[in-house]
């Protein structure tokens, strides 16, 4: 009974909170959850507590940082990043809250779907885990030139990793030689921030300024509010149509099963899949909003899970990244890089306290978030839009780089940043490299590479 | 010349945006290094007393971001009503341009043909598919067949 209490109590404080900071626009996963879960798992919380924070904290999150992404066009965090063009044109139809109640509920229909289905993947998956560690190196490769051949820039993407894996390899080395230690965190804001970071060095030179120059300011146009459920839980079924609903949970099941993947990677993959099916432009862009944020919501999920029931090492880039507290948190969590050995949470649930502990956190974030995000979409559009400039948002984000960075690695940290977002923000501007492509670039080059080199 | 210029996505005045800018690296930075010296000197834990760095750094921000909105206003223009007809018809512009088709949205099911319906979308498709039929192309093309 205490650890169902604790469960739900922590539970209850991840989603308050980080359905609060998810308003916040750019607050990336790993910069927020990963200290944050630390701080929690450090106070001494017993595992179930540990466990429903971090995964009501990650979705609840998840839920209204697609706030910023829809209405303001701005990345609630890296995962959003592959949401914002359509969000973007659904924007300019006049339509955001909808872009944003499709893509909220296609997260939380994900979301129900991903914990039962990422315990069974796991379930399946531990006695091949070790084959499963080691054959990742490639499945990063090939994954990430597939992505790249999805992209908008093709076959210039897919040549373009190269360098660009080669740059981080080469800056990996150099920070890991001076620091001591390897940096994850920078590399991660600088391709999410890319896109800022290039057009404010283009803003600096003459010739680049004319490019982005405007005569005016720019205009927007929201629709009327129009809420189509009765009652006060919104219920995702009716939000999406049949269809969405069919894709949207097939997308789950698929990405539940990838958990090696980048989620942004998984993100752009579903996405892209489920919308060459659609054909009408409308009914294209709202079930793509609703397809991949759930993927990200079941590749979240997953990536978590899976590497926790299974094998207690942080084997996926969200273990890897926002999860990490869960598998190394010394001296609470602990995992021995030479035996393999592993005191962490793997060691202290079990399998149906993954499964049970999972839906209760689930269960509380989508009651916390969904209903306030569902609700008070356009009167927060509407809000933002009018009173929060650009600027302002800019600035913080200035701030948000600058600390993220100094905490993780000093000012090498920072400019490793601006080194890393300006040449992805161009790559992306000039040759159609998003940044799901840059994040399966960073995992080939810190994965791939060495195992490369090891070949010999 | 315009001090107009877009970033990321939205417009933003050049000197107000170096303003902002100033203001989060400013505020943030300072409230870190100076967080971070006295949790490390106060609290036990270094990992801990990081994080607790991290965290009012975070609200630095907070506050950075606030103080910019209310020196500077959005430069947006935020019309309540339905899209205007010129910013829409680019809309569907560019959604066909990124591989968006306009079919007949009689062919959609009945569940989103009402949500159409309701956005007051419903009738702006049929037209954008119309438009898009072939044979009613562009002007250039339909002057070519002739």
């Amino acid at each position: 009974m205490e650890p169902l209490l604790w469960a739900i109590g922590m539970g209850l404080i991840g989603a308050v909170v980080f359905a609060a900071i998810g308003l916040v626009s750019g607050t990336d996963e790993t910069a927020v959850v990963a200290p944050i879960t630390l701080l929690v798992v450090l106070l001494g919380v017993p595992a179930a507590g540990v466990f429903s924070f971090f995964l009501a904290a990650v979705i609840s999150k998840h839920i209204t940082h697609a706030i910023p992404t829809t209405l303001l066009g701005i990345p609630g965090d890296t995962m959003a990043a592959p949401m914002l063009a359509d969000a973007q044109q659904l924007r300019e139809l006049g339509v955001p809250h909808i872009a944003l109640r499709k893509a909220i509920s296609g997260g939380v229909l994900s979301a129900f779907i991903a914990v039962p289905l990422a315990v069974l993947f796991a379930w399946m998956l531990s006695p091949v885990a070790d084959e499963i560690g080691q054959a990742a190196p490639w499945i990063f490769a090939g994954a990430a030139i597939l992505i790249a051949l999805t992209s908008k820039g093709r076959w210039a993407a897919v040549a373009a990793m190269f360098p660009f894996v080669l740059l981080i390899v080469g800056i990996n080395s150099f920070v890991t030689a001076e620091l001591g230690h390897a940096l994850s965190i920078s590399f991660f804001l600088g391709i999410a921030t890319g896109p800022l970071i290039a057009d404010l060095f283009l803003a600096m030179s003459p010739a680049g300024r004319k490019s982005l120059e405007r005569s005016g300011p720019r205009e927007f146009a929201l629709a009327p509010d129009v809420r189509t459920w009765a009652g006060r839980m919104p219920n995702p079924l009716k939000v999406l149509d049949r269809k969405q609903v069919a894709y949207t949970s097939g997308a789950a099941v698929v990405s539940s099963a990838t958990f090696v993947f980048s989620p942004v990677a998984m993100t752009v993959l579903m996405g892209e899949a489920v919308g060459a099916r659609v054909k009408n432009g409308y009914h294209k862009l709202t079930t793509k909003m609703a397809v991949r944020n759930g993927t990200t919501e079941s590749t979240y999920i997953a990536e978590t899970l899976i590497p926790l029931v299974a094998l207690g090492l942080p084997l996926s880039p969200m273990a890897a990244g926002p999860a990490a507290p869960l598998f190394n948190a010394p001296p609470v969590y602990t995992v021995n890089a030479e035996t393999g050995a592993t005191n962490n949470l793997h060691n202290l649930l079990s399998t149906w306290e993954f499964l049970a502990f999972g839906l209760v956190a689930v269960t509380i974030a989508t009651l916390v978030a969904y209903p306030f995000a569902m609700t008070n979409a356009h009167r927060a559009a509407s809000w933002v839009m009018r009173n929060v400039s650009h600027e302002a948002i800019i600035g913080a984000f200035a701030g948000l780089i600058l600390v993220i960075c100094l905490y993780e690695g000093g000012i090498l940290a920072v400019l490793v940043t601006v080194t890393v977002g300006l040449v992805g923000g161009l790559l992306n501007r000039m040759f159609g490299m998003h940044s799901g492509v840059q994040f399966m670039g960073y995992y080939a080059a810190v994965l791939t590479v060495p195992a490369m080199i090891a070949l010999g | 010349m315009s001090r107009l210029i877009e970033v990321w996505g939205d417009t933003v005045d050049t000197k107000h945006l170096s303003a902002s800018i100033a203001l989060g690296a400013g505020i943030a930075t300072p409230t870190f290094l100076l967080g971070r010296k006295f949790f490390r000197a106060t609290v036990e834990d270094q990992t801990l007393a990081q994080s607790y760095a991290l965290l009012l750094g975070l609200a630095a921000c907070l506050v950075a971001a606030f103080i910019a909105a209310r020196l500077f206003k959005p430069k947006r223009i935020v019309t309540q009503s339905a899209a205007t007809a010129e910013s829409r018809r680019e809309a569907l512009a560019a959604i066909a341009a990124d591989g968006g088709e306009w079919t007949d949205p009689a062919d959609l099911s009945v569940e989103a043909r009402d949500e159409l319906r309701q956005l007051g979308l419903y009738d702006v498709l049929v037209q954008a598919h119309l438009d898009a039929e072939p044979g009613a192309g562009t002007g250039d093309q339909q002057e070519a067949r002739s």
